[in-house]
C-alpha cells in the first residue's frame, strides 16, 4: 500500500503540511508527447491536508507555471463567499515516497505565500489519513 | 474567473433540459457551441477532450438539475 509519513514540528500550530510536486495530468502529458510539445517541469508546493475541503485547491499561479488549460468550472463556498465560480484542472499530485494521485483540482487565490495547495477530501476519499498528534506526525496511505 | 469556457457554459445551459432528460448524472463534454459527447465518468470525458482537442480549454460538466457548490471551511481561501 503506497504511503508516506511526515513529521511536522509544532504540528498543532502549523497543521499537517507536506512538500509535494504538482504535475500535469497523465492524459495531458500523453497528448503533449504525441505532438512533440514540451512537458512542463512539475511545480514544487507546500500543501496542507484539509479535511474541511470538499476538493483539492491549488494557487492560481501554478496553472500558468504548468501551462494548463481548464477542463471544467465549479462553484465553491468559503467562510466569506458563496457560489464563487472557479476553474478546474486535471493534475497529478506527487507526494513523498513516490505516492501519486491524479485528480481534478480547483484553482483559487490562497492567503499568504506559504501554502500553495489544500489537499481535500477528493484525495482523502481514496486513502487512510492517520494524524498522530503526540508524535507530531501524520501518515497518508492509498 | 476569466472569460474562458463562457461559450461552453452557454452551450451547456442551452441544452441542459434535454441533457437532463436523457443523461441525468452523467458528464457532458462541451467545446464551443457543440455538445461533443456524454460519458459515465468525469475522467473519461476529460480524456476524450484531450484526445480530441489537445491542450486547450474545454468543458466537462456533470448533468444535474442544480449544481452543488464545494465547501471550504478554511480561511486560507481568499475568495
Amino acid at each position: 500500500m503506497p504511503s508516506f509519513t511526515t513529521t511536522v514540528p509544532n504540528l498543532q500550530g502549523v497543521g499537517p503540511v507536506v512538500e509535494i510536486r504538482l504535475a500535469i495530468g497523465s492524459t495531458t502529458e500523453e497528448v503533449l508527447r504525441k505532438n512533440n510539445q514540451n512537458i512542463p517541469i512539475p511545480a514544487q508546493a507546500l500543501a496542507m491536508i484539509d479535511t474541511g475541503a470538499t476538493g483539492t485547491v491549488i494557487r492560481e499561479d501554478i496553472v500558468n507555471q504548468l501551462n494548463l488549460n481548464p477542463v471544467g468550472v465549479t462553484l465553491i463556498n468559503t467562510p466569506s463567499s458563496t457560489n464563487v465560480q472557479c476553474y478546474e484542472y486535471l493534475m497529478r499530485i506527487l507526494f513523498p515516497n513516490n505516492v501519486i494521485v491524479e485528480t481534478v483540482v480547483i484553482a483559487a487565490p490562497l492567503q499568504g505565500q506559504h501554502i500553495q495547495c489544500l489537499i481535500g477530501r477528493d484525495v482523502l476519499h481514496h486513502g487512510v489519513l492517520i494524524y498522530t498528534g503526540y508524535t507530531e506526525t501524520f501518515t497518508l496511505s492509498f | 474567473m476569466g472569460e474562458l469556457l463562457t461559450k461552453e457554459l452557454q452551450t451547456f445551459n442551452t441544452h441542459k433540459s434535454e441533457l437532463i432528460g436523457k443523461a441525468n448524472g452523467k458528464f457532458a463534454l462541451v467545446k464551443d457551441d457543440q455538445i461533443v459527447d456524454i460519458f459515465d465518468t468525469k475522467f473519461d470525458a476529460i480524456r476524450q477532450g484531450y484526445e480530441h482537442f489537445g491542450n486547450v480549454p474545454f468543458l466537462v460538466k456533470k448533468i444535474v438539475e442544480i449544481d452543488i457548490p464545494q465547501n471550504f471551511t478554511s480561511n486560507l481561501l481568499r475568495v
